[in-house]
């Protein structure tokens, strides 16, 4: 093969058709400048159009297009092509641990449910301000590296534990967010979220291996949300909230 | 095959994450302790004699030491051992491997739960017998 050459080996699979995955190599022209992963995929879909693959904003923003990247979670589209390529060599295949709908699209039901369960929102029963529940700037900086979550699911399918038990352990990518509304001093409902979070697998499945700050496409930090949600749970204060947030 | 029966049941009603993530910790550092008490005892007597090491190690506290400290290894390996069977030992897991093994995942994981509670019950009345018979 020419050094002009770049070998693009992807994971195939289309339910309908095929019995098992299989791995399907391409070979391409190297783009004469850095391009992402996602162009890549684009180029290779001019010649292919069966290859199939989630996508929307081709800017780093939507998570749609999560996939592992020469063995690694990645965004697709704001991954270059020069940071994951080895010996002329890209293999492309979906997010690990989820089920496979069609070639690098994954069923992510799994991960949503996960999601759902910490109950993503804002609990507070008081009465509404006029206009918005305030903070200091100094409670608001705490929810820094926790908000920016887009969902992905690039850590939680680079997890083991999520992997082995996806229906009990919530995942890095919940958690990071279940820290979000439990750091969160507008949010009333903090002893009842870790009351949910509980028991053996919830939380405490996660061992700390920082797969999921590796993968993390937005440079997060779950593992560190994990860690406060453990201290939380084995400080086991009964934290009294006030209509005012005070804890 | 299959059985409706699994130990994970009870075990996650019982305990919490925290109790478990303390047990094993906790546990760990007394077993440290325990070590370096008895590593500290060897390497600062000048001889090891028989008379010496006996008087050492028959003393009704380093009975009472060495007991504790055993009951807690096979705590702390339980745990351990729970957590292996719990990510390894699932119709998941094993379905990587093999369908069928997959089908009997459950009864598999009982069959090991129990495999490891008889032996740790068997290594703690042989431990017990030797330090106090």
């Amino acid at each position: 093969m020419s050094s002009n050459t770049l070998e693009v080996s992807m994971y195939r699979y289309n339910p309908e058709q095929d019995k098992f995955p299989y791995m399907k190599k391409y070979s391409i022209e190297k783009p004469a400048r850095d391009i992402m992963v996602l162009d890549l995929l684009h180029l290779l879909k001019e010649s292919d159009d069966s290859i199939s693959y989630r996508r929307s904003c081709r800017e780093g923003v939507c998570g749609s297009d999560g996939m592992n990247i020469n063995g690694k979670n990645g965004l697709a589209c704001i991954t270059p092509i020069s940071s994951v390529i080895k010996k002329d060599k890209i293999e492309l295949r979906p997010l690990p641990g989820l089920p496979v709908i069609r070639d690098l699209v994954v069923d992510m039901t799994q991960f949503y449910a996960q999601y759902e369960k910490i109950k993503p929102f804002l609990q507070n029963d008081t009465t509404a301000p006029e206009q918005e529940r305030l903070q200091s700037p100094e409670d608001r900086a705490k929810l820094d590296g926790l908000y920016e979550c887009i969902l992905c699911a690039c850590c939680s399918t680079s997890c083991p534990s999520f992997w082995w038990n996806p229906d009990k352990f919530v995942g890095p990518a919940a958690l990071l967010q279940a820290y979000r509304f439990l750091a969160d001093t507008r949010d009333l409902e903090t002893q009842n979220r870790l009351e949910e979070l509980s028991d053996p697998f919830s939380v405490y499945r996660c061992h700390g291996i920082m797969n999921c700050v590796s993968a993390c496409p937005k440079s997060l930090n779950p593992n560190k949300a994990i860690g406060e949600i453990k201290s939380m749970l084995l400080s086991n204060k009964k934290q009294v909230i006030t209509s005012d947030g005070v804890r | 095959m299959a059985t409706k029966f699994s130990w994970d049941i009870l075990w996650c009603l019982f305990m919490k994450g925290s109790l478990i993530w303390k047990a094993q910790r906790y546990s760990s550092l007394i077993i440290f302790t325990y070590f370096l008490y008895v590593a500290y005892f060897i390497f600062s007597s000048d001889i090891i004699s028989f008379d010496n090491w006996s008087n050492f190690a028959l003393s009704a506290q380093l009975k009472i030491a060495t007991s504790l400290v055993f009951i807690l290894i096979l705590l702390h390996s339980f745990i351990g051992l729970w957590t292996v069977g719990t990510d390894y030992l699932t119709t998941r897991t094993l379905g990587f491997l093999n369908e069928s093994l997959a089908k009997r995942a459950k009864f598999l994981r009982n069959l090991y739960y129990f495999l490891f509670v008889s032996m740790g019950l068997l290594y703690l009345v042989v431990i017990l017998y030797t330090i106090w018979l």
